[in-house]
C-alpha cells in the first residue's frame, strides 16, 4: 500500500482515496441513501435485510463459523456483528425510536465520517459466504447488511474500482469484464483449439457466434485469460457429448457470464443481467449453459426469476455441471477415471452449494472421472469459504491479497492439506484464482483444476 | 394504595395483553407485507411441511443450532427457554386445574432463573460476546431474571389454587384481589407482556419470517 493511502480500518484499503474520499463529508448523503435502502421500494431484500437489522440475539453463534473472524485469531474488527453492527447501530440511532430516545441503552450511535470509512471498508472484509447464516439460531444473515451497506455506499459513489468501473461499466461497454475485443477474442478461440489438437491430438471446433445453435455456452471471461484449460475442457466435453453448441464472441453482446452487480447492486445486477438475458434471445439458444461461475449461478438460475418475468426469457438456464451429470448418466459422456488417478477433493464454492445447492451433481461427476475422490471436512453447506468471494480474488490493491491469504486462505490451506489430495477441484473462477494464490502463498503441494478440466481428461474417445 | 393495587390486579392485565396481542400482531403484520425478495435462500432446507415442522420443533425445543456451532451458550441458553416455555404453558394448565400446574410453574421459575443467571454469566465472562452486547442484553436477560425470582420468592408459582381464582376472575371479568404478595409478579409479568413486542425479545415471531421466508425460501430442488 502507498503512504499516501490514509488508513482508515486496519491495514489495508480496498476502496481507493478516488472511490472513498475519506476527507469528503459524506454522512448527511449516506443517511437519505440508507433511508431509501428502508423502504419497501428497495425490494429485492428487503425482508431479509430488515429482519436481520432487528432480531440478532447477539449470542456469537456467527463469529464460531467466521472464517475471517477465526483465521484472524479472533480479532473484534472481524466478528461478524460488530461488521453488521456498524450498519445497525446507525438504524438503531436514526430509524428507530428506542435508538432515538435511549440511543446509550439499545446501542444506537451517531454516523461520523471516520465511521463511516471504517464501515465502508469493514463491507469489504466479508465475502459474503453466508456460513454464518446457516448457523445462525435466528437465521439472521450478516452477508445481506453488508451486502446491503455496499449497495449505500455505491449509491453515494463509494464502491471498488474493480467491481464499477473495471466490472460491470466495462463488461456493458465491452461485452465482457477483462474488455476482450470480438478480434482478440476469435484469436483466443484458435488458439484454444490448436492447444487442444496439440495436447489430445484431434480437433475439437468450438463454434462461435451459431445462431440458433441449442445450447450457447457463456463462461466466466477471465477464464479465457487466466483458466483456458476450464474453457478447453468444457469444449472437448462439447464435443465428446456430439452437441449442438456456441460460445458467442462480444459484437453478439454480452459474452461473460459474470455479474459484479451480485456483489454491490441491484441497479448493475440488473443492466447486466438483462444484457445478457437479450443476447442469448438474439442467438437463439434453447439453453444457456453457464459455465463455472459461482456468482454467474447465482445470478441466472435464482436472482433472475423475480427480476425478469419467464416469458421475458425463453430459454432454459442450466449450470455446466448440471449438464455434465446429465449426459454421464444418459451415456452420452464415457468417462475412464484410471485416466485422472491422482487423489481429487472438491470445494463447494458458497455461490454453488449454501446459495445453489448444487452439491451432489458435482461429486458425481468427480466419481466418475476420477479414480480417487476425496471429501474435505468440513464441505457441502459447511465449507469454508476460500476468501475468493464477492470479487475478492480480482481485488490485490496494495496489500489486500494478503488479508484474504493470512485469513479466509489460511484457513482454507489447513482444510485442503488435510485432505492429501494433490488435486482441488471447484467449479468457480473467482475460488480458482484464489486457489491459485492460496497454494503459492502457503507453499501447498498441489494444484487446482477445474471440474470440466478433470472431465476432458477423463474422455474416452 | 387501593387504587394502585386495582390498576396492577384489575386494568393492567387486560391492557397488557392487549398491547401484547395488537403489538405482535403489528410486528407480524409489518413482516408479513414485505414485497417478495429475491430468492435468497440457503441449502439445503426441508420442502415438506412434516419436514419444515420437524426441523423446526427440533430448533425450537432442543435449540440445535446453539448446540452445533456455540456449545458455550447451549445449555444456559437451553434452560432458560425450556423455563419460558413452561411458564408459558402454566397459566393454561392451572386454568385446566391439572394437578401437574404447580410443578410446572415452579420448575418453569427454577429453569428461567438458572438459565437467565447462566447467560448473564455467558455474556459477562466471554469477552468477545460482552464487547458485542448493549446494555439492553443485561435488561431483557435480567428482566426475566426478576420476574422467575418474584414468582418463585412469592410462591405465585407453585399456588395453582390461588392463582387459579383470580385467572378465572379475569377470563369472567370480575377480576379478584390476588393475596397481596403475588402484586409484584403479576405486575412483572403485565410489564414483560407489553415489553416484549417492543424488544427483540419477539424474535420467535420474527423467526418464523427469517427460517420461513428467507433461509428455506420456496424453491424445490
Amino acid at each position: 500500500m502507498s503512504a499516501a493511502v490514509k488508513k482508515v480500518f486496519d491495514d489495508y484499503r480496498v476502496l481507493s482515496d478516488e472511490a472513498l474520499q475519506p476527507e469528503k463529508p459524506r454522512v448527511k448523503e449516506f443517511l437519505a441513501a440508507m433511508k431509501k435502502s428502508l423502504q419497501r421500494d428497495n425490494w429485492t431484500f428487503w425482508l431479509p435485510y430488515v429482519l436481520s437489522l432487528e432480531a440478532c440475539m447477539k449470542c456469537g453463534t456467527c463469529g464460531e463459523v467466521c472464517p475471517v473472524y477465526q483465521a484472524s485469531g479472533r480479532k473484534e474488527i472481524y466478528h461478524p456483528v460488530y461488521r453488521a453492527d456498524m450498519l445497525r447501530k446507525i438504524y438503531k440511532r436514526y430509524f428507530t425510536w428506542p435508538g432515538r430516545l435511549f440511543p446509550a441503552l439499545v446501542g444506537a450511535e451517531d454516523l461520523t465520517e471516520e465511521k463511516l470509512n471504517a464501515l465502508a471498508e469493514n463491507v469489504y472484509r466479508c465475502t459474503v459466504c453466508r456460513r454464518c447464516a446457516v448457523a445462525c439460531p435466528m437465521a439472521v444473515d450478516n452477508g445481506v447488511i453488508v451486502r446491503e451497506a455496499r449497495k449505500i455506499l455505491d449509491a453515494i459513489g463509494i464502491a471498488p474500482e474493480e467491481l464499477k468501473e473495471n466490472g460491470t461499466a466495462k463488461q456493458l461497454q465491452a461485452g465482457n469484464a477483462p474488455g476482450i475485443n470480438t478480434a482478440a477474442f476469435l484469436d483466443m478461440v484458435e488458439f484454444l483449439e490448436e492447444e487442444i489438437r496439440e495436447a489430445r491430438g484431434y480437433e475439437v471446433k468450438i463454434p462461435v457466434d451459431k445462431e440458433g445453435a441449442e445450447y450457447l455456452l457463456m463462461h466466466n471471461a477471465g477464464d479465457y485469460l487466466a483458466f483456458a484449460e476450464t474453457v478447453m475442457g468444457a469444449a472437448e466435453i462439447m464435443h465428446a457429448a456430439g452437441a449442438d453448441w456456441t460460445l458467442n464472441s462480444p459484437q453478439t453482446g454480452i459474452n461473460d457470464a459474470v455479474n459484479y452487480g451480485v456483489f454491490y447492486s441491484d441497479a448493475e445486477f440488473a443492466r447486466i443481467i438483462k444484457a445478457q438475458v437479450e443476447t442469448v434471445k438474439r442467438l437463439g439458444a434453447r439453453v444457456l449453459v453457464v459455465g463455472e461461475c459461482g456468482h454467474a449461478f447465482e445470478a441466472f438460475k435464482y436472482l433472475i426469476l423475480r427480476l425478469i418475468p419467464e416469458k421475458e426469457r425463453p430459454f432454459e438456464i442450466k449450470s455446466i455441471l448440471e449438464l455434465i451429470d446429465q449426459w454421464i448418466k444418459e451415456g452420452r459422456l464415457k468417462l475412464d477415471p484410471q485416466k485422472n488417478p491422482e487423489p481429487v477433493t472438491f470445494h463447494d464454492s458458497c455461490k454453488l452449494g449454501r446459495l445453489g445447492g448444487m452439491y451432489e451433481e458435482p461429486r458425481r461427476i468427480l466419481k466418475a472421472a476420477c479414480a480417487d475422490f476425496r471429501e474435505m471436512s468440513p464441505n457441502r453447506e459447511m465449507n469454508l469459504c476460500c476468501g475468493g468471494g464477492s470479487g475478492f480474488a480480482i481485488m490485490e490493491k496494495g496489500n489486500f491479497l494478503e488479508f484474504h491469504m493470512e485469513t479466509y486462505g489460511k484457513l482454507k490451506a489447513e482444510q485442503l492439506k488435510a485432505t492429501g489430495a494433490s488435486i482441488v477441484a471447484c467449479a468457480c473462477s473467482n475460488c480458482k484464482a484464489q486457489f491459485r494464490e492460496i497454494i503459492r502463498y502457503h507453499k501447498l503441494p498441489m494444484r487446482y483444476a477445474g471440474v470440466s478440466e478433470l472431465v476432458a481428461n477423463a474422455l474416452v474417445r | 394504595m387501593e387504587w394502585w393495587r386495582h390498576f396492577v390486579a384489575a386494568v393492567l392485565p387486560y391492557f397488557s395483553l392487549a398491547f401484547f396481542v395488537a403489538g405482535l400482531l403489528y410486528r407480524v403484520l409489518y413482516w408479513s407485507r414485505a414485497p417478495k425478495h429475491l430468492h435468497w435462500e440457503l441449502f439445503p432446507y426441508p420442502h415438506t411441511l412434516g419436514e419444515q415442522l420437524k426441523e423446526m420443533l427440533t430448533e425450537v425445543f432442543t435449540l440445535k443450532s446453539l448446540f452445533l456451532h456455540n456449545r458455550r451458550a447451549w445449555l444456559p441458553s437451553l434452560t432458560m427457554h425450556w423455563g419460558i416455555y413452561l411458564l408459558v404453558v402454566w397459566p393454561f394448565l392451572v386454568l385446566a386445574g391439572l394437578p401437574l400446574a404447580a410443578p410446572a410453574g415452579k420448575a418453569g421459575g427454577v429453569l428461567a432463573l438458572a438459565g437467565s443467571l447462566l447467560l448473564l454469566c455467558y455474556r459477562l465472562a466471554r469477552s468477545e460476546v460482552r464487547r458485542l452486547s448493549a446494555p439492553v442484553e443485561y435488561l431483557n436477560l435480567l428482566f426475566i431474571f426478576a420476574l422467575a425470582l418474584s414468582g418463585l420468592q412469592s410462591g405465585f408459582l407453585g399456588d395453582a389454587g390461588a392463582v387459579r381464582s383470580y385467572l378465572l376472575g379475569l377470563a369472567r371479568f370480575t377480576p379478584e384481589q390476588p393475596p397481596a404478595g403475588y402484586l409484584a409478579p403479576v405486575l412483572l409479568a403485565e410489564l414483560f407482556l407489553i415489553y416484549v413486542p417492543l424488544s427483540r425479545m419477539a424474535h420467535f415471531a420474527a423467526k418464523f419470517f427469517t427460517y420461513h421466508k428467507v433461509k428455506w425460501g420456496e424453491l424445490h430442488r
